[in-house]
């Protein structure tokens, strides 16, 4: 569906991308998981047609990408990163504004404004100047002025930074139904959390370059990295932390112990009777399988949040 | 107190920090400091001299005194010949050419020397003053200029005055006998033969210059007995509302280009909003994008100044419609050149407050020079040359020439091809600025 093929880009002697190749297939949900400054907005930008690449294609359903011809968005619905509304407008107004730029005429226009501000929930305040919304309501609308024109793939680009729970929730609801739907939708965000959640499939990128990708699954079995035990920092736990040396590789952070179990403790069973024999409570003890940030870890030295 | 200090310290730093605040507290203040010291000041930089038709057509001694006088003039440049178009030769003005030139806009006013400039009885001597009042202030300074140095020559009138009222009261022969009488005593005393003194005396006279009578003036004021002004204007007797008719175009440009260089000056909101980049994401060029503001800064343009000429037509029956065809033709091309200029500014600015210290300091340079505020003739030498780089100059005059004027399509040709052009050239430098630049 959308082919990146050895896009590069470089911003004086910054390397925002080298190299960088994926397939997304029709109807996938598809994470692009990186730290701040890893080049997932950069990406964006060039598959959108915002910046141009110094080398390499991009294609949609092998329609390559042309910077002369701007009707190739017209196949893309794209979320920025920023709000991108006229603020003193009402929603009905932007959208309205959003639609004819893309070619919608009148009538068709006003039944795809219902439709996605119904799917937006925000039909009720579509007259409302949009700079009274909150965050989250700005948020939705932002994803909504992408969705006029029926696009085959949506880009989002960290369409829930700054956005309180409940909404972000709400935008995740929406994205998934949009994918039920049968839209492509591309997701960049740099919370683990978010992309465990939502993408199946994911491209894991750092400093312009794509260290990994694959399947939830395959991204973590990439590490081969076991559980992890972790204990929350008491008193009474420090006491005995230095007794429990044999249990594994033990690292101490702010709050808890984390532990890497060696092989004579693979069993859980043997680890909790270890544990016990301490006597160290069982609610101070939580077991952690691996997570996307590990893979970050493992994959570039660096945390996720660095 | 130190709270205090340290709050002041705050503020300080970041003025400082604060380019265009900077240059909106003193750049723009100074500017006009200047350019006004340099009009109405004392400074050293006198004001640029008034160039006004000079006809001589009595070629007296009295005249040829006037005529040198105003040549060394500081404020008055007498012009006495135009090129011929017919004869590429110079040709003398006459009183027909030299009101046919003023009425025509080329001239603010005509000093005429009649040829009865010294022999009319009413008065020693005697001026036509023909002059067009596009602007009060620069007519009222070239009519006080031009008194100013007639009357430095009154010293010499006098006794040409003197000698009328002799001859008009006592006539011609009691006036030679009293004279005749004076030449005795100074031949007695002073060894000066009788009949030279008479002679001599008597030969003013005989140059068939003296009157048989002063004449009479209403005011009974002596200057006015030696000089008189028969002024006439030349153009704009039958406008309703002269003042505002003259001044409206120069008020419009200056709003213009405020409103028009904040309406290009939007593309820096937008990008800020994030629409712009919205809309560079969307199946629409950078040049559709950049000429859809143009086209939309031009619009606003163009009803914004006929909504101004006509609220000055509703309310101060300002004549819009007499001329109404080359009114619009000005407006169109006024517009093209002010939205040219805020496309530039838009361009070369690398921030929305940086893009509005700077037009608001160009637009304000502008007016002053270009004629918005005052005539461009009452501004030094070097910024009328100036004024005439100024999209503000060339626009005024044209608003002048089709309302005040009344002017046809021809005289306004050359505004309307230097607006145009300055339009052209500004677009072209502000795209070639758009494509390097980091707005789009």
């Amino acid at each position: 569906m959308l082919k990146i093929e050895h896009v590069s880009k470089k911003f004086d002697e910054l390397i925002a991308l080298q190299d960088v190749t994926f397939n997304i297939r029709q109807g996938e949900f598809f994470g692009l998981l990186g730290p701040n400054g890893a080049g997932k907005s950069t990406l964006m930008n060039i598959i959108v047609g915002y910046l141009l690449p110094d080398s390499g294609i991009i294609s949609i359903e092998g329609s390559v990408m042309k910077p002369d011809n701007p009707d190739w968005r017209r196949k893309i619905g794209y979320v920025p990163q920023e709000i991108s509304l006229f603020l003193d407008l009402s929603a009905h107004q932007n959208l309205k504004i959003f639609g004819r730029l893309y070619g919608l005429t009148s009538r068709n226009l006003e039944e795809k404004i219902e439709g996605v501000l119904d799917l937006v929930q925000l039909s009720d305040r579509k007259k409302d100047p949009v700079k009274d919304f909150s965050g989250g309501m700005k948020r939705r609308l932002n994803l909504a002025a992408s969705l006029l024109h029926d696009p085959d793939v949506i880009l989002c680009d960290e369409p829930t930074v700054g956005v309180d729970p409940q909404s972000r929730n709400a935008i995740f609801d929406m994205l998934l139904k949009l994918n039920k739907s049968g839209k492509t939708i591309v997701y960049t965000t740099h919370y683990m959390e978010e992309a465990e959640r939502m993408c199946p499939r994911l491209a894991v990128i750092d400093h312009g370059i794509i260290i990994a990708q694959g399947t939830l699954t395959e991204l973590i079995d990439l590490i081969n990295q076991k559980d992890t035990l972790k204990i929350r920092k008491t008193p009474f736990v420090q006491s005995k932390i230095a007794g429990l040396s044999d249990l594994g590789n033990i690292a101490e952070l702010d709050f808890y112990y984390e532990i890497l179990p060696s092989d004579d403790y693979r069993l859980i069973s043997r680890l909790f009777s270890r544990l016990e024999s301490t006597g160290i409570p069982n609610e101070l003890i939580q077991i952690s399988r691996p997570t996307l940030e590990d893979v970050f870890l493992k994959l570039t030295g660096r945390s996720l949040r660095d | 107190m130190k709270t205090l200090l340290r709050l002041i310290e705050k503020d300080i730093t970041r003025f400082l920090k604060d380019k265009p605040g900077f240059v909106l507290t003193f750049v723009v203040p100074m500017v006009l400091i200047i350019i006004f010291g340099s009009i109405f000041g004392d400074n050293g930089s006198p004001r640029g001299k008034s160039s006004i038709i000079l006809v001589d057509e009595s070629n007296t001694l009295v005249s040829r005194l006037i005529v040198s006088r105003l040549d060394s003039s500081e404020t008055i440049r007498p012009v006495k010949s135009y090129r011929s178009e017919e004869t590429q030769k110079e040709v003398k003005f006459t009183e027909t050419s030299a009101m046919k030139w003023v009425k025509e806009g080329k001239f603010a006013a005509a000093i005429v020397m009649p040829e009865d400039f010294f022999t009319d009885t009413s008065t020693a001597v005697k001026f036509k003053f023909y002059y067009d009042p596009k602007n009060e202030i620069e007519s009222a300074m070239i009519r006080g200029d031009l008194e100013q140095n007639i009357m430095s020559q009154i010293p010499r009138l006098l006794p040409v005055l003197i000698q009328r009222n002799a001859l008009s009261a006592l006539g011609r022969d009691s006036v030679k006998t009293i004279i005749r009488k004076i030449g005795g005593v100074l031949d007695r005393y002073l060894d000066i033969p009788v009949d030279t003194f008479v002679n001599r005396t008597m030969n003013i006279d005989s140059s068939s210059l003296y009157s048989k009578s002063v004449g009479t003036s209403k005011d009974g004021n002596i200057l006015s007995r030696i000089v008189k002004f028969d002024s006439k204007q030349l153009v704009g007797e039958q406008i309703s509302n002269p003042w505002l008719t003259r001044t409206v175009g120069g008020w419009a440009v200056m709003f213009l280009l405020f409103s028009l260089t904040g309406a290009a000056n939007s593309l820096f909101e937008e990008r800020q909003e994030g629409t712009l980049k919205r809309l560079m994401c969307m199946p629409l060029t950078r040049t559709q994008i950049l000429l859809g503001k143009y086209l939309y800064t031009m619009l606003l343009g163009v009803v914004q100044l006929s909504v101004l000429f006509f609220f000055s037509w509703v309310f101060f029956r300002v004549d819009i419609f007499s001329n109404f065809f080359n009114l619009f033709i000005v407006i169109i091309c006024s517009v093209a050149a002010a939205v040219s200029f805020g496309m530039l500014i838009t361009s070369v600015a690398k921030s929305l407050s940086q893009a509005a210290s700077i037009s608001t300091l160009v637009v304000l340079i502008m007016s002053a020079v270009g004629g918005s505020w005052f005539p461009t003739s009452i501004l030094p030498d070097w910024m009328q040359v100036l004024s005439k780089a100024t999209i503000t100059y060339w626009s005024v005059e044209a608003f002048q020439q089709v309302l005040w004027r009344q002017s046809s399509i021809g005289p306004i040709m050359i505004n309307i091809f230097v607006l145009l052009t300055i339009a052209l050239l500004i677009n072209s430098f502000a795209l070639i600025r758009f494509k390097k630049g980091n707005i789009l």
